[in-house]
């Protein structure tokens, strides 16, 4: 990077955070906190917690009679609920201060077609994930960190280090998060609708909760990624930091992955497990301390870049 | 101020690369550990090396060893180590008939497909392969029944019979031959 030039747009540089030199208007960006990029997805929590009672509820009242087709197609909206959920609540708090539409919902689409084409195909067929993942504790949590949790993570870090992260629309302190949690969302996209076609459909009852807890788990250790990812445009981080990043959001989904199955004594999976119920609630904590921890840093970090200036 | 490009600007992506593909090559162990590992068996005089991290259930009457294969796709893959008086002047045939006749009632669609004499460890044995229908007994379940592939490997030595036997869905069958021909090979009593 040449010296003293704006490390977003590449005009002369006039404020510095760390190594980093900023002109006016990207500094005044850097130290911005973007409050939709937590509203949204502390909206997108609450918004999920009731989709899923009302679904839960709805199902239990009037037990609707589906053929297979409808079933299928019941299961695909509902697997893509929580994206359009965060979109809405994103987009509603970013009236003010937009963010380009195209780059997020690229994003999106990146993070989805990065999980169809390689995440899935590398963890069900190459690794064989199911066939050995649980076969006991360790096993559960090594494979879920090593296998799972790289894979997942580094694809939505790539969703957004490969394609937005050096555009100029990169340019506040929490775009890292926001678009990191929609790679994310794309993810938990695919996710959920792989787990309704390969079901020929779900329960809508246990199916929904699934769903639920996958979109809130994914887009939570994105989130985690995507702090790493902001903190490396704008301040100049030293060689471990960001594989730091993302092995912690890889740790925090495979250990994820081993405590929904322990809470719900499903071995794993929800449709078996005897309350899924319970790894909604582990679901919604974690996205909750996450969301959280990551807002408190995202500020701190504005606070002594502003005190710095 | 110091405004040169950090290790961190300049190599980052190829460090995150470096540890996926280490995190990558670290869980293929894991898997191959996992998928290969056995664990020492022993009961009533036998012993095998059984698949490691396989679901145990509870035996039959007869039955010493009942395990099944988490996550095999359809019918899960099972081996069986059973252990039966043989009749008086009898032999491994006699067993392999018995066992036709009990599965042949039980069973739906039962078929055998191929009988024959080998040696396994030294020991003579009669490989007998066979298919039969698995079917979910509640009608209200929605399901195609899967066709299970049988073989059994039944030794007899002291007036005893010890029976091996493995159940797969006819597609993991042929996949799974190998590791079951290492459980017949393990097998002491």
């Amino acid at each position: 990077m040449p010296e003293n030039t704006c490390c977003v747009c590449g005009r002369p540089g006039v404020h510095a955070i760390g190594a980093r030199w900023f002109c006016e208007e990207h500094h005044k960006t850097a130290t911005h906190e973007r409050r939709s990029a937590f509203g949204s997805v502390l909206g997108l929590i609450v918004a999920l917690v009731v989709f899923v009672g009302v679904v839960y509820g709805l199902d239990t009242a009037l037990q609707p009679v589906f053929t297979a087709s409808t079933l299928l197609l019941t299961g695909v909206v509902l697997a893509l609920v929580p994206a359009v959920v965060w979109l809405a609540f994103f987009y509603q708090q970013d009236r003010l201060e937009p963010e380009p539409k195209g780059h997020l919902f690229s994003v999106f689409v990146l993070g989805a077609l990065l999980a169809a084409a390689v995440g899935i195909p590398l963890v069900e067929d190459v690794f064989n994930v199911p066939d050995w993942l649980y076969a006991d504790t360790m096993t559960t949590i090594l494979g879920g960190i090593l296998v799972v949790g790289f894979v997942q993570e580094f694809l939505k870090y790539a969703a957004v280090r490969y394609s937005v992260y050096h555009s100029s629309e990169f340019d506040e302190a929490t775009d890292g998060v926001v678009y990191a949690t929609a790679a994310g969302l794309g993810y938990a996209t695919v996710l959920n609708v792989m787990f309704v076609v390969n079901n020929g459909g779900v329960d809508l009852g246990a199916g929904v909760i699934y769903m639920a807890v996958v979109a809130m788990a994914q887009a939570s250790f994105a989130g985690i990624t995507g702090y790493f990812l902001g903190r490396a445009k704008f301040e100049s981080e030293p060689l471990w930091w960001m594989p730091l990043g993302l092995t912690l959001s890889a740790a925090a989904n495979g250990l994820f992955t081993w405590a929904r199955g322990e809470v719900t004594r499903g071995g794993g999976t929800l449709s078996s497990g005897p309350n899924p119920w319970l790894g909604l609630v582990l679901a919604g904590a974690v996205a909750v301390v996450t969301l959280g921890v990551i807002l408190a840093l995202v500020r701190r970090n504005i606070k002594s870049a502003l005190a710095a200036k | 101020m110091n405004t040169k490009p950090s290790l961190g600007d300049r190599y980052a992506e190829w460090a995150v690369i470096v540890v996926t593909v280490a995190a990558l090559l670290a869980g293929w162990f894991v898997m191959n550990g996992v998928v290969g590992r056995t664990v020492p068996f022993e009961s009533d005089g036998v012993s095998a090396a059984a698949p490691g991290g396989w679901k145990e259930s509870k035996p039959a009457e007869g039955e010493l060893l009942n395990v099944h294969e988490l996550g095999s796709a359809g019918y899960e893959t099972t081996y069986i180590l059973s252990k039966l008086p043989v009749p008086q002047d009898g032999g491994a045939g006699t067993i392999a008939s018995l066992l036709t006749l009990e599965r042949a009632t039980a069973l739906t669609g039962y078929r055998v497909l191929g009988q024959r004499e080998v040696t396994i460890n030294g020991l003579e044995a009669l490989e007998v392969s066979y298919v039969y229908i698995e079917s979910n007994p509640d009608l209200t379940h929605a399901e195609i029944p899967a066709v299970v592939r049988g073989l059994d490997y039944i030794f007899v030595r002291d007036g005893n019979a010890v029976i091996a036997t493995y159940h797969a869905d006819q597609s993991d069958y042929e996949g799974g031959l190998d590791r079951f021909y290492r459980f017949v090979e393990s097998i002491r009593f």
